[in-house]
């Protein structure tokens, strides 16, 4: 009965329960999620949440990258995280840090001379010592991982139009550069062949000289081409810059600078008054930031293709921003569960919120669009659904 | 000797006047559409010093200030952990201060390169920019599975010396963004290596400009040495807190003095990495300056010249017709 009433009811449900096309996120859209991530894991030394935020990012990375060349890079962040936790604890054997009580082992001591700031190594090692570097290291490790993440899902190359205007002329050249670089390597191979048509078989320093400096010299006059052709088009005519916005700009970019002096002394020094501190550093940050806009408003410029933000941009942000928020009410309410304890010794435990908190982060793995493979061909959604009523 | 054909020379497609059959390189002002012209003849090569430098990117003087001023306020976020005043209650200070740093210095940055670049950049500087940074940003994994072996700023050091300190320091940002870009490592230390880089370009420009020939060699390899360390003094300064937590021996202690912090972190940059990856990369510095040095420079000043940076260019009216005035 449930199954013959599907056919008649479904008229619209297979249009919603059909997966989106795939596309690709915004760029933003997955550094808000990342650094929510990261910003929830610095919230915490607790291991359980540590490893669950871990697995939460794998799990939307295995799930969502795409297979350009930056998505492979998540598993060198892995390899990062890992020697960070390894150098925190090997520092801790080696230079000490930390007391406690439960001494694991003993290794014999050694005193350097005096000039060394009288430092000794190894000696006792307690687990106190060696937890204590584990879970700082773990937490900072997870923060690279979730930086890791957002490599691995944004595609730089958007990233880079969302640039501000004022920056225009450096993003173009970083677009040149990122269209050149894989040119280069079809010019070294031009320039080896080249080479062993003249019969030249020369190795070690003068081979190399043969081999580099023709490469430079085709990049260089590439690239005056390429400038010859930008500027037969029309590129760098900046047209009349008025100057009033220009002073204003320019004072704004000043005055942010020097509140950010001023800040930043009212930061380390914590004799200064409190409003001299942070308050003045972000104060002045979001004076340049205004300068910085302000300043880009100069040439009006057009997008092709713009990205934009639909529902699954919204999600995926908001799924990391839930995550921190919920950390950070967590560390008010119930603060303990985080910071497990170090002496006396115990296991760590999580309590519900927090793991509800991480969780959500996981969200984007389940309710975006699976990105584009360049392979692949499209996927028929259509084909099963619409073969369901027929059988 | 180039093994480049002018096969898509935009030029002979683009200037009225010019058949397109015949793509003769004009070698003097590449870059210039037709209604610009030269205001004088290219500068007389009667001395070869004519361009031994030339400026690509002009720094104004409101540019200077904002650079002047960022790379203090850079200085002051690179050297936080000598900066703090010996005090007991600066720990959360101390905690809350690097995250803003992380947040600001992007900002900061993104203003100097802004000011730099405003007005325009000229599109051959902005060409060169492009290519230079694509090839630092493909050397730099060339050495970057081998311990130490640094390539990145060998060629920056070479091209701040010919183009000039502004386009040291936005070769050097430039080419670390695209590189960063291009091996997925963006992350909060890309701004400090932007930064630090940048730096290494701008003094490679400051250098004196007197010296020629083998001296002038000497004088970019000794600078290469001085960079590479100067360098992993700085990423390792910054770093240092984070790297090994606190507590241990080698870590950074908010209640003691600077001048005991500089002999801790100094014997902490020791034991991580001064032996090697800076003396590393100082060894590649110079190995690559004094092999390359000579004939890069000449490919670079060669190409200065013909994008003649310094030539003055004016507007003139367009003739009746388009007829090329030549």
């Amino acid at each position: 009965m449930n199954r013959a009433q599907r056919p008649g009811g479904n008229s619209r449900l297979p249009d919603l329960l059909q997966p989106p096309l795939p596309r690709a996120l915004h760029p933003g859209a997955w550094w808000l999620w990342a650094l929510g991530l990261a910003v929830a894991a610095s919230r915490t030394t607790n291991p359980i949440l540590l490893a669950l935020i871990l697995a939460v990012a794998a799990y939307v990375v295995v799930r969502r990258r795409g297979d350009a060349p930056w998505a492979l890079s998540f598993k060198m962040y892995l390899l990062l995280g890992a020697l960070i936790v390894v150098m925190r604890v090997v520092f801790r054997i080696i230079f000490g840090g930390g007391q406690g009580d439960t001494i694991l082992f003993t290794l014999p001591e050694i005193p350097l001379p005096e000039a060394a700031a009288g430092i000794r190594l190894f000696g006792s090692v307690a687990a106190e010592q060696l937890l204590g570097g584990l879970y700082d290291g773990l937490r900072l490790a997870t923060m690279v991982v979730c930086v890791g993440a957002a490599n691995s899902l944004a595609d730089p190359k958007r990233m880079l139009k969302t640039l501000p205007g004022a920056l225009y002329e450096i993003g173009a050249s970083v677009v040149v550069a990122l269209t050149v670089a894989p040119q280069l390597i079809d010019s070294v191979r031009r320039v080896r062949r080249a080479r062993r048509l003249r019969g030249a078989q020369g190795k070690g320093r003068r081979a190399l000289r043969g081999i580099i400096i023709p490469v430079l010299e085709d990049a260089l006059n590439r690239s005056l081409a390429l400038a010859a052709a930008m500027a037969s088009r029309g590129y760098g005519r900046t047209g009349g810059v008025d100057p009033r916005s220009r002073l204003v700009t320019g004072l704004l970019v000043v005055a942010g600078l020097v509140g950010i002096c001023g800040g930043l002394y009212g930061v380390l020094d914590s004799s200064a008054p409190a409003l001299l501190g942070a308050p003045l550093l972000l104060g002045g940050g979001a004076l340049a930031l205004a300068g910085l806009l302000l300043g880009g408003r100069r040439v009006r410029r057009t997008g092709y293709r713009p990205d934009h933000w639909r529902p699954a941009e919204l999600v995926t942000a908001g799924a990391g921003i839930a995550t921190a928020a919920l950390m950070f009410l967590t560390a008010r309410v119930d603060p303990g569960n985080l910071y497990p304890s170090l002496s006396p010794l115990a296991w760590p435990d999580v309590s519900m919120v927090p793991v509800l908190a991480v969780l959500v982060g996981a969200l984007p793995a389940l309710l975006t669009p699976e990105p584009p493979r360049s392979g692949a061909p499209l996927p028929v959604p259509t084909a099963e659904p619409r073969k369901e009523p027929v059988a | 000797m180039t093994t480049t054909p002018a096969r898509d020379d935009p030029q002979a497609e683009q200037r009225p006047g010019v058949s397109p059959g015949k793509s003769a390189p004009d070698e003097s002002v590449p870059g210039k559409p037709a209604r610009v012209t030269p205001a004088a003849t290219p500068p007389p090569r009667t001395k070869r010093s004519a361009v031994r430098r030339a400026t690509a990117l002009r720094v104004g003087p409101r540019a200077a200030l904002t650079l002047v001023g960022a790379s203090l306020i850079g200085l002051a976020m690179f050297c936080w952990p000598l900066l703090v005043p010996p005090q007991p209650q600066s720990v959360a200070h101390a905690e809350q201060a690097p995250l803003l740093f992380v947040v600001l210095l992007p900002i900061i940055l993104a203003v100097v390169l802004a000011e730099m670049t405003e007005g325009g950049l000229d599109p051959k500087t902005l060409a060169l920019l492009g290519v230079l940074a694509a090839l630092n940003a493909a050397l730099r994994p060339l050495g970057a599975g081998t311990a130490g072996i640094e390539t990145v700023f060998f060629l920056l050091i070479l091209a701040g010396r010919v183009f000039g300190p502004g386009f040291g320091f936005a070769l050097g940002a430039t080419s670390l963004f695209a590189s960063a870009l291009l091996t997925a490592g963006v992350g909060p230390w890309l701004p400090f290596q932007m930064m630090a880089s940048g730096w290494v370009g701008l003094g490679a420009g400051l250098l004196p400009r007197r010296p020629s020939g083998r001296a002038e060699i000497a004088l970019l390899a000794a600078y290469g040495v001085f960079a590479a360390y100067a360098f992993g003094f700085l990423m390792n300064l910054w770093f240092w807190p984070f790297a090994i937590g606190d507590g241990t021996q080698l870590s950074f202690d908010p209640e003691a003095g600077p001048l005991a912090n500089l002999h801790t972190f100094f014997f902490y940059t020791l034991a991580t990495s001064a032996f090697g990856w800076d003396t590393g990369r100082a060894i590649t510095n110079v190995i690559a300056i004094a092999v390359l040095g000579p004939a890069v420079l000449a490919t670079l000043r060669r190409a200065a010249r013909r994008a003649a940076f310094d030539t003055p260019v004016s507007f003139a009216a367009a003739d009746h017709g388009g007829v090329p005035r030549r």
